[in-house]
């Protein structure tokens, strides 16, 4: 039952190809000069050593030495890209889950909610690498100290390194909390889109607010979180929370290792990166359209029809067992 | 039975109504325990920012102070005084300005013709695109930075034009869409440019304008506000952006948020020229830094007074995110 496609016209195919990549050449230009070639020439670069000298750019292949630098030379390099790593993993979880609760406080209808929107948007105008440089470096984005706290105590025998991390968070908490911005606006347009109807169907049907959050908010708010999750992993990559930014940028300019090791930094920054949001992708996708979500509800499904089954025959069973000992009993 | 009776009661009375409403979100233990989340965050949200403020009016005595916390005793504009001619005040501010200005426009004008052709036309390869412009999102800066970087070293040596220091190598960039966060931009533009019936174009086209005309006339002049938002937004990420800033003017120019990263060396290297300064007063100290980040911050926080409304409306209305 499949509806034939309508074909557009060779010519007019033609026309909108033309008109289109007109308006869209500018950004093609700049894509393949300024990021696909950049992309793929770093990865040349981190295996050759580069140099500037009079007749220009000179590479010369090494191998896998920028690499041995960058690990096993660099004292400082790995433990910074591992904290990077811890920082974003309890970063993002944090930002998204309190954006969120932020965005369901705000979306009803109440007095000063105009202020609020105000005061949580700020963040985003005023924040750049050297304000919050100066702000930490001040001290003035620690509230209270998270040491004198019991329970910080029970975890800092047991774990160190988690109280580490702990700290490293309420110590910034605020910086933390300036990161809400965007992800806030994204879940509140998203929350704004879902059809008021459906809540009064739940209501109806005597769904509480609990429910009603888990069963019909989140279903339809996941693409957001998906959106929400990649814009942090983002833009907390490019702030002096991260301390191997700051160390690809010192590389650049460096003359002993040259831009061979900074590329390979790089290099493996990015990938840190990008296998971040691999991971959030393969989290937060939608699941329930893959195949074996779906064979596995299908055998639930089953399972199910097959109960209802046998308990129909047993309920008939029972039933005209029951009839037979009444006629019974009357004889 | 009595307890049932007065459980009725309660049931109907007005306060329980008006305490705990029809519905949980309606009654007045809710709202009030909203409200007291909501003003405790915002809280923690604008704690950095008012230490600052506080600490910027803080002379020197009242910084050592021990027992004054928030309010500044003696009040004192040293601070902002001295963090002004450090930073090179009004000059620095007019370069800022027109620098992340330039930018902002060429950016927006880029996105909106980019957005325009996802938005209207079936290209070949489009969906293929789209994906690049999302992935280009993705893509982190220094990845491909440093090639960048050394093209515009290659084409300055070979010509003999100056480029590392002034802006032409940024405003290339912006120009063919590939400034900061031009990807976001380009989403915006695309989502509102959807929400424009086509048949506008239509109408026009059978009057017999062309692509640009239509693109100029038409959706241009439609969406206005959009224009406003988008310009916005790039003006305050360039305005804030200092990583590639800094790689490509590097010292060359002074700009506010390098101004600030060098505050703490620029200082030093002042307070040293001037000869016979009593001891102790012109080392630097939280009050000064807090002076000049908030002399950072005070042009775009002012800006975001007059249109917070643009800002955050705007953004909500045409979504990045739409389906």
């Amino acid at each position: 039952m499949k509806q034939k496609k309508n074909r557009p016209s060779r010519q007019y195919q033609k026309q909108q190809n033309r008109a289109g990549y007109m308006f869209f050449m500018p950004w093609l230009i700049g894509f393949l000069v300024f990021t696909l070639f950049p992309f793929i020439y770093t990865v040349y670069l981190s295996f050759h050593k580069v140099n500037l000298n009079v007749l220009g750019w000179s590479t010369i292949f090494n191998g896998i030495d920028n690499y041995v630098t960058a690990f096993l030379r660099n004292p400082d390099f790995t433990p910074a890209l591992i904290q990077f790593f811890l920082t974003e993993l309890i970063y993002v979880p944090t930002i998204l889950i309190i954006s969120f609760i932020l965005a369901v406080l705000m979306n009803g209808k109440f007095k000063f909610r105009t202020v609020f929107r105000i005061i949580y948007f700020l963040p985003v105008i005023v924040i750049s690498g050297s304000v919050m440089n100066q702000l930490m470096s001040s001290g003035n984005v620690q509230i209270g100290n998270v040491r004198r706290i019991f329970i910080y105590q029970i975890i800092e025998s047991y774990s160190p390194e988690l109280a580490d991390v702990i700290t490293f968070l309420f110590n910034n908490f605020a910086l933390v909390l300036w990161f809400t911005g965007i992800p806030i606006v994204l879940f509140l347009s998203g929350l704004q889109k879902i059809n008021t109807q459906l809540y009064e169907a739940a209501q109806i049907d005597g769904a509480t607010s609990w429910q009603i959050l888990w069963k019909i908010t989140m279903p339809i708010i996941r693409p957001i979180v998906l959106v929400a999750a990649v814009f942090t992993v983002v833009s907390l990559g490019m702030f002096p929370i991260n301390p191997v930014y700051g160390m690809i940028q010192m590389a650049i300019f460096d003359t002993v290792g040259g831009l061979g090791v900074a590329s390979s930094y790089a290099w493996i920054y990015s990938m840190t990166i990008l296998l971040l949001i691999a991971m959030l992708y393969f989290v937060l996708k939608d699941h329930s359209k893959d195949e074996y979500v779906i064979n596995i509800r299908q055998q639930q499904a089953e399972r199910q029809l097959k109960q209802v089954k046998r308990d129909q025959r047993r309920n008939k069973l029972h039933g005209l067992l029951a009839k037979k000992a009444g006629e019974k009993h009357e004889d | 039975m009595k307890i049932n009776k007065l459980n009725l009661k309660w049931k109907d009375s007005p306060l329980r109504s008006k305490l705990l409403g029809y519905h949980l979100t309606d009654g007045w233990i809710y709202r009030s325990a909203v409200y007291i989340l909501l003003i405790a965050i915002a809280y923690v949200f604008l704690y950095p920012l008012l230490r600052m403020i506080s600490m910027t009016f803080m002379s020197t005595a009242d910084l050592i102070n021990p027992e004054i916390d928030w309010v500044p005793q003696n009040w004192s504009l040293t601070n902002l005084r001295v963090a002004w001619t450090v930073m090179d005040m009004p000059s620095t501010i007019f370069n800022s300005l027109w620098y992340s200005g330039t930018l902002a426009l060429a950016q927006t004008f880029v996105s909106a013709m980019t957005g325009f052709a996802f938005a209207r036309y079936q290209f070949k390869f489009k969906n293929f695109w789209f994906l690049m412009v999302l992935l280009s999102f993705v893509i982190p800066v220094p990845l491909v930075l440093i090639p960048r970087w050394m093209m515009f070293i290659t084409v300055q040596n070979m010509t003999g034009l100056k480029l590392i220091g002034t802006i032409f190598p940024q405003l290339l960039m912006s120009m063919v869409g590939q400034g900061v966060y031009s990807a976001i931009l380009i989403l915006i533009f695309f989502n509102f440019f959807k929400m424009i019936p086509v048949s506008l174009d239509e109408a026009a086209r059978i009057d017999g304008a062309t692509s640009w005309q239509v693109f100029y006339h038409i959706i241009l002049k439609m969406s206005v506000p959009t224009i406003a938002t988008v310009f916005l937004f790039s003006f305050v990420w360039n305005y804030n952006e200092s990583y590639i800033t800094s790689t490509f003017v590097r010292t060359a120019m002074k700009l506010m948020p390098l101004q600030l990263s060098l505050f703490d060396s620029i200082f030093e290297r002042m307070s040293a020229n001037v000869p016979g300064a009593p001891g102790g007063q012109f080392r630097i100290n939280e009050s000064f830094k807090m002076a000049a980040t908030l002399i950072t911050m005070a042009p775009m926080m002012i800006m975001y007074l007059f249109v917070q409304r643009q800002f955050v409306e705007g953004i909500e209305k045409t979504g990045i995110t739409g389906e």
